[in-house]
């Protein structure tokens, strides 16, 4: 199967949303596999050469903002978060598709308004030359990442998350 | 404190109502009302200082998403997921199967067992309920379990583990209140086996009301279970390095997540059970699963940051306090306000949030601190399993993405009883908990 | 009547929060005739973020620890530097002097107050197995709190692991790691009596631990001038002192706690070999220090040299 018709049958998005979605889940799933492989890597160093890697916890740290918010916007726009729904039944279908338009605008004018906080945050500890402690790489980065994924998860919601919606609910 | 009580009914109406999903639900409530309490007024919206909430709030994000310790979620979960991918768990419960299947409900108390097993040993709740659904769910399934008894037996066998130690909710509830964490250790031991026991019971309470939720299967004979022995041993022996690789120091329990999950993939890649478009999928059902997760994690955290600035604690308090009752009556008091608590807090939040608040006054009334140590934990554990916020349900329902939260919570009622009724036994009788520190420590 | 807000972390008893605060705040109450009111407010998150959340107006005044936000303060690490050798009281005193003199201009603390600075007790090494020479540590586990202590581990050739402070406890139990450097009030306050019961003792210590005491200048900005100028007067080198002698007090009760417990404590003499060996290991270090600061604008030899030497000065008038 070649790697087209592959990405076609994996992937409910439509058009080049597709591609995105294979491209943020693919640095996701590496950053994944490198954050188990580090752990591994850590501790037969310090058993093996009673040497640990030096940094691996910061590695892992950022490792974990990275596969965590590569793979928001895609968990957001799905509408894949975690809802309680005890009493799903008592509301009627065309309710729950206003309350669902409801919820994404909300979701994602506060994920565009946090990124824009998150953004200034990280440009002022840039400013500050905050760095981390043994490999010293700039945390600002790592955060105008964070700050950045967050704009595209409210970009994502508030077009593709919404089609979805009506796309949905029209079946 | 009535700026406390809006934002409760603005919470169960967002997220139970509108089906906000939970972590927007408990952010966005979190967030004004944390404004509200700065002073943001319909008036003055616009001329708001709103950087210092949107500040507090960023951080949540910028912080927990780094978080070290919380690397276990992810790591264990691709554990689970892998040990599923290579078929490993369908062979661990044909095991179990063949040595429990007969009895009703076998295959649920094998699954309590397991998950108070090993997240007693992994300390997290959050990733044992995680790893455990991936393993244990789909063979329950198969062997005809009902979807709301297999769940529950998971989501609740999962908190099993905070009390047995090790646990670092016992160390950081000792750090708080200056008391022998050796001592609280062996006083949770016992409680933590009561637990199993009771939730043994609550599983056969299930079958016995309704016995096609765990449906029993056909008397297996020895040389059957000796032959379904023989499939297992590379999931045997995986949990058997990360178990005890914790408990003899060879790693923590952090790292125990990416040395369990480097081991699944070993033992996969040598059952050639794993493609490259098998391990994609594996990897970023994880991520998915993980991202969900945190996403809840950084909403109660933020939401318990604008209880805690409107001084919910201290008003409790003075409420109890303010009570001019017997001593074991203000304990009562106290056990319900955690309950109620638990509603909406997930575990470790609350213990911080109100144990520095209660224990002077329980140690003035002349109670045991590490006894009351043991039952802030049961109560925290229970907090786990509460609706409509219940950590360990929101875990399974994002691992199992076809299982509603509404029947797994409709599932562990029982469960959720058997604790009320340990949480009794051990409020009343104290040597439960104080019975081994007296004989090891005192 | 005016709220000032302040934020804290680490658990009730620690001297932060059993005398520290709760003394500034009567004397802020004094000082302002009771206009001024000082409430108390945990759990806000990691305590690197406290800098920020006063930026921001979150809440008022904090305190927090320089090595959680590496890169930003540097110039106070001077006090950490193994070989000061004087009692935690008299580094904060000495610290404060330095700040005022020649750290506050570099700006590091942009966007907050200064007013006070500290730093805990002189670190040992709390050990499973007693440590009575140097070969003994080489290739141990030990967990480290970066910083000071992670050049002075590289001397050491330990095998350095990485944790939080809540964690070590059940580190140490397990074996993961075989040490920790901490002082010795840990040894009540994360109550290593019972899982690390050897204390090797390098006379006057192996390293310290700088802090900072900060609050939101918009929020003095505001305050009436009288009651600004209040706050001011029983802050500074009053606090800074009050602050060390607080952290002196907790390792004196850790202490006192170790010995209760039966804990092995290894109270080396100067003219120990371990201890002469420990001299010349960590020499080089203040010059490092020097070197590292080099881009901050400060003449950083003249600033250590003014530092020790109000240490020690202080230490031996007490
Ligand atoms: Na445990
Ligand atoms: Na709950």
């Amino acid at each position: 199967m070649s790697l087209a018709s592959w990405v076609n049958s994996r992937y409910e998005e439509v058009g080049p949303v597709k591609w995105l979605a294979f491209a943020l889940e693919l640095v996701a799933a590496v950053v994944l596999f490198l954050l188990m492989a580090i752990t591994c890597v850590d501790v037969a160093g310090r058993y093996l050469f009673s040497n640990s890697l030096d940094g691996a916890t910061e590695l892992t740290e950022i490792g974990l903002a990275i596969m965590l918010f590569a793979a928001m916007p895609i968990v957001t726009w799905r509408g894949g978060h975690v809802v309680v729904d005890i009493f799903d039944r008592v509301i009627g279908g065309r309710m729950v598709k206003a309350l669902a338009l409801f919820a994404a605008l909300v979701i994602s004018s506060s994920m565009y308004f946090l990124g824009v906080r998150i953004f200034e945050l990280a440009e002022r500890s840039l400013r500050r030359g905050v760095v981390t402690e043994y490999l010293g790489i700039p945390t600002g980065y790592i955060v105008e990442y964070i700050a950045v994924m967050s704009w595209f998860t409210a970009l994502g919601m508030i077009s593709y998350g919404i089609y979805r919606i009506f796309a949905n609910t029209a079946k | 404190m009535s700026v406390v009580l809006i934002g409760f009914a603005v919470l169960l109406f967002l997220i139970i109502i509108v089906r906000m999903p939970i972590a927007f639900g408990m952010g966005l409530v979190g967030f004004f009302g944390f404004a509200a309490l700065q002073g943001l007024e319909l008036g003055n919206l616009t001329d708001f200082r709103w950087n210092g909430v949107l500040s507090m709030a960023s951080y949540r994000v910028i912080d927990t998403v780094q978080e070290y310790s919380l690397s276990v979620i992810p790591l264990f979960i691709l554990m689970g997921n892998l040990v599923t991918r290579s078929g490993l768990s369908h062979e661990l419960y044909h095991v179990s199967n063949a040595f429990l299947g007969h009895r009703k409900g076998g295959l649920s108390m094998a699954t309590v067992v397991a998950c108070g097993g090993f997240s007693a040993i992994c300390g997290s709740s959050l990733a044992t309920s995680a790893t455990m659904a991936k393993v244990a769910m789909p063979p329950m399934r198969k062997y005809g379990y009902s979807d709301a008894l297999a769940t529950a037996s998971i989501a609740a066998g999962g908190t099993l583990g905070i009390l047995i130690p090790p646990s670092v909710i016992l160390v950081i509830y000792g750090l708080l209140t200056e008391t022998s964490i050796r001592e609280l250790f062996a006083a949770g031991f016992l409680p933590g086996l009561l637990g199993i026991l009771l939730y043994l019971a609550a599983v056969r309470y299930v079958v016995m009301r309704n016995p096609s939720h765990g449906p029993a299967g056909e008397k297996m004979s020895w040389p059957e279970r000796i032959q379904a022995l023989k499939g297992v041993w590379g999931v045997l022996l995986l949990f058997t390095v990360v178990m005890g690789g914790i408990y003899m120091g060879i790693f923590t329990p952090t790292e125990a997540a990416g040395i369990g999950a480097g081991g699944a993939f070993l033992i996969a890649l040598a059952r050639r059970s794993l493609t490259l478009a098998g391990l994609f999928d594996t990897l970023t059902d994880t991520v998915r699963t993980s991202a969900m997760l945190f996403a809840v994690l950084i909403g109660a955290l933020i939401f318990s940051d604008f209880i805690n600035r409107a001084g919910l604690p201290d008003a409790l308090l003075n409420f109890v306090t303010g009570l001019d009752v017997s001593p074991i009556v203000v304990i009562l008091a106290i056990l319900g306000i955690y309950i109620v608590l638990g509603m909406v807090f997930e575990s470790l939040s609350m213990m911080l949030l109100t144990v520095p608040v209660f224990y002077p006054l329980v140690q003035s009334l002349g109670f045991d601190l590490v006894w009351f140590g043991i039952v802030v934990v049961v109560v925290t554990e229970i907090s786990l399993i509460t609706p409509p916020v219940g950590m360990n349900v929101f875990v399974l329902s994002a691992v199992l993405r076809d299982v509603k939260t509404g029947t797994i919570f409709k599932g562990v009622t029982p469960f959720w009883c058997a604790d009320i009724v340990r949480l009794a036994l051990i409020v009343f009788a104290v040597p439960i908990s104080l019975f081994l520190p007296e004989l090891l420590y005192r | 009547e005016t709220v000032l807000r302040v934020g804290t972390w680490l658990p009730p008893t620690n001297p932060q929060n059993e005398t520290v605060w709760p003394t500034w705040a009567k004397w802020v109450e004094e000082a302002t005739e009771g206009r001024v009111r000082v409430e108390v407010e945990e759990g806000l998150g990691h305590p690197k973020t406290l800098f920020q959340l006063v930026e921001d107006g979150v809440i008022n005044a904090s305190f927090s620890y320089h090595g959680y936000v590496p890169g930003r303060f540097e110039l106070p690490q001077a006090v950490e530097q193994p070989g000061l050798g004087v009692s935690a009281e008299a580094a904060s005193v000495a610290l404060w002097r330095t700040y005022e003199k020649y750290f506050e201009q570099a700006d590091e603390f942009a966007g907050l107050k200064v007013i006070g600075m500290f730093t805990h007790g002189p670190g040992y090494i709390h050990s499973k197995e007693p440590i009575t020479s140097w070969d003994q540590i080489k290739g141990k586990k030990i967990r480290i709190g970066g910083g000071v202590q992670s050049a002075l581990g590289e001397r050491m050739g330990i095998t350095p692991v990485a944790a939080p402070a809540p964690k070590v406890y059940e580190m140490l139990q397990q074996g993961v790691i075989d040490g920790v450097f901490m002082p010795m009030g840990e040894q009540k306050a994360l109550r290593l009596s019972e899982v690390a019961p050897n204390v090797t003792m390098i006379p006057g210590g192996m390293y310290l631990g700088s802090f900072s005491i900060f609050i939101d200048p918009y929020f003095l900005e505001e305050l009436d001038p009288k009651d600004r100028d209040a706050i001011l007067s029983v802050s500074g080198e009053k606090l800074s002192q009050m602050a060390g002698k607080a952290w002196d007090g907790i390792d004196a009760a850790g202490y006192k706690v170790a010995q209760e417990n039966g804990v092995n404590l290894i109270e080396l003499k100067e003219s120990d070999p371990m201890s002469q060996e420990f001299f010349s290991m960590i020499k080089g270090m203040k010059q490092e220090w020097v070197e590292s600061v080099a881009d901050r604008g400060v003449d950083a030899q003249e600033a250590i040299d003014y530092l020790w030497k109000n240490a020690r000065d202080y230490e031996n008038a007490k």
